[in-house]
């Protein structure tokens, strides 16, 4: 039993002429306890893709948007808590914007230091490096602990060695992983299964014992893009 | 914050208690100069008079003092003469107490930018206003718009609308005066006394603005009270202020109003006024 | 002049032509043109005679203020600030819920143009029917139409966030969290910057409802300038020009804790409210008398008593696109004096206070002197409008063009403004004129001294002979033009290019 299938699905952006189809006409299955790494070039549809699946699982999977989406404004801290935002009374949610809440900051502070940024808990986001906001985005979705999840290439910013660290965490902590990376080593050495995209359509997905890294390269080759209409 | 919300929250749960200060309002026609200093003074001499605790409430407009004593937020209130007659038609029962010497025959005078060349003509309103540009006062003003209105519409069986280029409201006797002496408005309709004051007190310069018309006699302002006083405030409340009213002597009181002194009238003395303001559509 | 020499470029007029501001210019120029085919149609002849000598009195009285004759200058200075800053607060808290609905709802949203639509001045007259004249109608006059503006304008500025953050948020997050933890953080100095400008408006609107009679500097104000006591009038004045020049200082964000129990103290003492009086207002005061005894025939005569509609409305939306017009004109030739590209520190402190005088005068008072001086017509009222939201813009636009930094070395004088800047700010003041639409449409409303009736002329009158059905009526078609006015604007303006806050943010004056 798949845990979320896509089944002729074609995702588009837009309406009416500003109508912008992404992915036409994709199949997929995604199974309970599978690691997926997503590969593709930029712009390729992997966030399309990414988001509706988002949408099919609600909150059974925790997400960890491309880009961070943190608020710099805030602490590390307040970046993390704001991963289960949703579970709390918002009268308890203005209050530990004032003053932390004992068990959310142990929470948090144990999950921040498993990522190494357990000093940085009170610094506002806008002072960190790239790579130091990747694992606070990283921190936050694990901190929602939900069965899955996906994340957008939560590993971008960091060196080879920490995102294979991060990876495991991650894959560690959920059931199906599904995650859009470009470091094609790490798709095979971390994953079950690589579906890669290419031109608007599912180009490859194949288990990873069947892959070569020569393969995967393949889909970053230069394409020249096919005239609209 | 929280006193406010507190403030807030009372007022909406409160029930209106019996007011047991009695406060009265006035608005002189002419120099509203420390008002409230001088008002003040009305109401210790009433407070004296009378026994009642009793306090001045400043109020800017004839209207929003109209509103006021409709809604019991002040007892007492010196009207002009349409004011009284819109007050008395709101609250029933409310009695018109008392009138300056002067009121009983108050008059409107036209005047005129001289450039405009318009002669004083004492008999009727001269036909040669046609088409000018006019300014009323205040708009609920008896002697700067009821009547002016009024005897125009007698004399030329026109509103001021058609008669007139154009027609403004220049808010107060004061005002009219100054924007026909600067030929901002051709003529204007003014309370008699504001000009003989402006023109004795050498506030205007008779070279450039003359008088063109001299309105018939009518009545105008005077004290009104809610007919409701007696029973919140103890029987002969009214009898006891408008006594008050006529006893007051001292210069100093009467030139707030300005006013020589005060004499006895009734609601119906303002019959007239009355007449005037439901045939112009003013009063409903 | 040296740009316009044949032979050299000519920057405005590469300007229009540029495509990316080519659709501003076209919406600038369109309402100049329209405005200009309009004219016609406006009443605008100068019929005055001698206004030298009242001028003189004027001028000198304004000049020769005189502290002495002051009545109760201190209470009303507190009140002014206090009925300012409690306004500002009441708006805000209910201004944010409306905030958070915004986008949700097309009901919200007409709510909030309703609210924002009715001058303050006329919902002080609506609530002193009920509460008299006590702080209760002065804070909401203020609140009431400022929670509708606050709504909109920080719904736009929420708009133009980044939208990542929010969309990483857990589905489900309550609207409030999401406030609080995405939105106030990203948005907080613009939030904060834009509530400060409300604190200045509100200084107006403060001293503004003196005029109908709560006691503010504007009561007194009022009284002596309507009396021709120039000199008293002239002392309140310069009190209310160093209130609002010296607002960055009194009205620090740090001394606002101190500010508001201090001020709050002056509110009282409170009303006793009687509900019986609120119900009778609604129930049967702002219906037409015919219409609740059931006569169908006294409802004809009803209507056919009413106030000419057309004539107001034609006066009402005629002299708002003038306004506007004028306002763009005016703001596009101010800012260079308030501006530090173009002036030393002196000149630009002169500037400041010229532009402080010209905003802070409330426009009766510009439409009365410019009455003796031009007589009663559209005129007037035109140029006390342009004058005053121009100047108020240009402030504003200044602040924005004060943190560029030309690019171009060397560069100065009419160059440095066609080339440099203007390009740059261009689309920030004309989103600005076209906010200023809504406000001027509202300010056309107290200028019935100059005989032009225009719809907030009419809601004047029936307020004053307390037809209050009649002032309803005319209140809904005010807010229903607002509607469209504003839905107008909303296509014309230019999109994102600004927000009302990254622009509506006046800084301490540097």
């Amino acid at each position: 039993m798949a845990l979320v299938t896509l089944q002729e699905t074609t995702l588009a952006h837009g309406r009416g002429r500003h109508r912008h189809v992404v992915l036409d006409s994709i199949s997929l299955a995604l199974q309970p306890g599978e690691r997926v790494a997503l590969l593709g070039r930029s712009g390729a549809g992997k966030s399309t893709l990414l988001e509706a699946l988002r949408g099919e699982l609600g909150n059974a999977a925790a997400w960890c948007p491309q880009g961070q989406g943190l608020v710099g404004a805030l602490s590390v801290y307040h970046n993390v808590y704001m991963g289960r935002l949703e579970r709390t009374s918002t009268w308890r949610n203005l209050r530990n914007l004032l003053r932390p809440e004992h068990h959310a900051w142990e929470a948090v502070a144990e999950l921040c230091t498993l990522l190494g940024i357990g000093e940085l808990l009170r610094r506002p986001v806008e002072q960190l490096s790239g790579g130091q906001r990747s694992r606070v985005a990283i921190a936050r979705a694990l901190y929602q602990a939900r069965p899955h999840f996906l994340g957008d290439e939560p590993i971008a910013s960091v060196d080879p060695h920490q995102g294979a660290r991060l990876l495991r965490l991650i894959t560690e902590r959920h059931g199906m992983c599904l995650i859009a990376l470009h470091q094609r080593e790490l798709a095979l050495t971390h994953f079950d299964r690589v579906i890669g995209i290419e031109q608007g359509r599912i180009a490859l997905d194949e288990p990873t014992s069947d892959l070569t890294l020569e393969q995967l390269d393949a889909l970053y080759r230069p394409w020249t893009p096919a005239s609209p209409g | 914050m929280c006193r406010c919300l507190f403030a807030l929250l009372l007022t909406l749960v409160s029930v209106h208690a019996l007011a047991d200060t009695f406060r009265f309002t006035a608005i002189p026609d002419e120099n509203e100069d420390k008002l409230v200093a001088r008002f003040d003074r009305v109401a210790d001499y009433l407070s004296q008079q009378t026994g009642l605790d009793v306090e001045y409430v400043p109020v800017k407009s004839y209207p929003a003092a109209v509103s006021a004593f409709r809604n019991d937020q002040v007892q007492l209130a010196w009207f002009g003469g349409l004011t009284g007659v819109q007050a008395r038609e709101l609250v029933p029962d409310s009695e018109a107490l008392a009138q300056g010497r002067e009121d009983a025959g108050f008059r409107s005078y036209f005047i005129a930018n001289t450039s405009t060349a318009i002669a004083a003509d004492q008999q009727r309103l001269p036909a040669a206003l046609e088409g000018h540009s006019f300014t009323f006062g205040a708009r609920t003003s008896t002697s700067g718009r009821l009547m002016p209105e009024y005897y125009l519409r007698q004399r030329f069986e026109q509103s001021p609308g058609e008669l007139f280029s154009r027609v403004g409201f220049s808010g107060d006797h004061t005002r009219t005066i100054a924007l026909v002496e600067s030929g901002a408005y051709d003529i204007g309709a003014v309370n008699y006394k504001v000009w003989q004051d402006e023109v004795q007190q050498h506030g205007v310069d008779t070279d450039k603005v003359h008088v063109i018309w001299k309105s018939p006699r009518y009545p105008d302002y005077q004290w009104t009270i809610r007919g409701d006083v007696d029973q919140h405030f103890g029987q002969g409340t009214k009898a006891a202020v408008r006594q008050a009213l006529l006893d007051m002597s001292d210069p100093e009181l009467l030139a707030s109003f300005p006013r020589a002194g005060f004499i006895p009238v009734s609601n119906d003395d303002y019959a007239p006024i009355r007449r005037v303001g439901h045939q112009l559509e003013l009063l409903r | 002049m040296r740009s316009t020499v044949p032979g050299r470029p000519r920057p405005l007029a590469d300007l229009l032509a540029s495509n990316r501001l080519g659709r501003l210019n076209r919406v600038a120029l369109g309402m100049i043109a329209l405005t200009l085919i309009l004219l016609p149609a406006a009443d605008l002849s100068i019929t005055v005679r001698d206004p030298w000598a009242e001028l003189q009195r004027m001028t000198g009285g304004l000049l020769t203020p005189a502290f002495s004759q002051l009545s109760a200058p201190l209470e009303a200075i507190g009140l002014t600030v206090a009925f300012a800053l409690w306004g500002v607060a009441l708006g805000l808290l209910a201004g944010i819920p409306l905030t958070l609905l915004f986008h949700r709802s097309r009901l919200i949203r007409g709510l909030c143009a309703a609210l924002r639509a009715v001058h303050e001045l006329f919902w002080a007259l609506l609530f002193l029917q009920v509460f008299g004249t006590s702080a209760i109608t002065a804070l909401a006059a203020i609140a009431v139409p400022f929670a509708g503006i606050f709504a909109k304008v920080f719904a736009e500025i929420l708009n133009q966030l980044d939208p990542a953050p929010a969309s990483a948020l857990p589905r489900g997050t309550g609207r409030l969290s999401r406030f609080l933890y995405v939105e106030w953080p990203q948005a907080r100095a613009q939030l904060l910057a834009y509530i400060r400008y409300r604190f200045e408006c509100a200084m107006r609107s403060s001293l503004l409802l003196g005029f109908v009679g709560l006691p503010t500097l504007g009561f007194h104000l009022e009284s002596a300038f309507r009396q021709g006591r120039y000199h008293e009038a002239g002392a309140e004045l310069l009190i209310f020009y160093l209130l609002i020049a010296g607002l960055p200082w009194w009205g620090h964000r740090r001394l606002l804790w101190l500010l508001l129990p201090l001020s709050g103290w002056l509110l009282g003492p409170w009303p006793e409210i009687d509900p019986s009086l609120a119900w009778r207002f609604v129930s049967q005061d702002i219906w037409p008398p015919p219409l609740l005894a059931g006569d169908p025939a006294g409802l004809v005569q009803w209507w056919s008593r009413l106030p000419a509609l057309g004539p107001a409305i034609g006066n009402t939306l005629l002299l708002a696109l003038m306004g506007t017009a004028g306002t763009l004109l005016v703001a596009l030739a101010l800012w260079p004096l308030v501006c530090r590209h173009f002036n030393g520190p002196v000149r630009r402190w002169l500037g400041a206070g010229a532009l402080i005088v010209l905003r802070s005068t409330p426009e009766f008072l510009f439409a009365f002197v410019l009455l003796l001086l031009t007589g009663p017509s559209m005129l007037p009222a035109w140029i006390a409008l342009a004058l005053h939201n121009g100047a108020l813009i240009a402030f504003l636009v200044a602040r924005q063009a004060d943190e560029l930094s030309p690019g171009l070395p060397g560069i100065r004088g009419l160059d440095l403004y066609c080339w440099e800047l203007l390009p740059r700010i261009f689309p920030g003041l004309l989103a600005l004129v076209c906010y200023r639409a809504e406000v001027i449409m509202r300010e056309t409303a107290i200028l019935g001294i100059l005989g032009v009736a225009t719809l907030g002329f009419q809601i004047d009158a029936a307020f004053a002979w307390l037809h209050f059905d009649t002032a309803l009526l005319l209140l809904i078609i005010t807010c229903l033009l607002n509607l469209a006015v504003d839905a107008l604007s909303r296509r014309l303006r230019p999109e994102r290019s600004l927000t009302a806050a990254s622009c509506d943010s006046p800084g301490p004056p540097a």
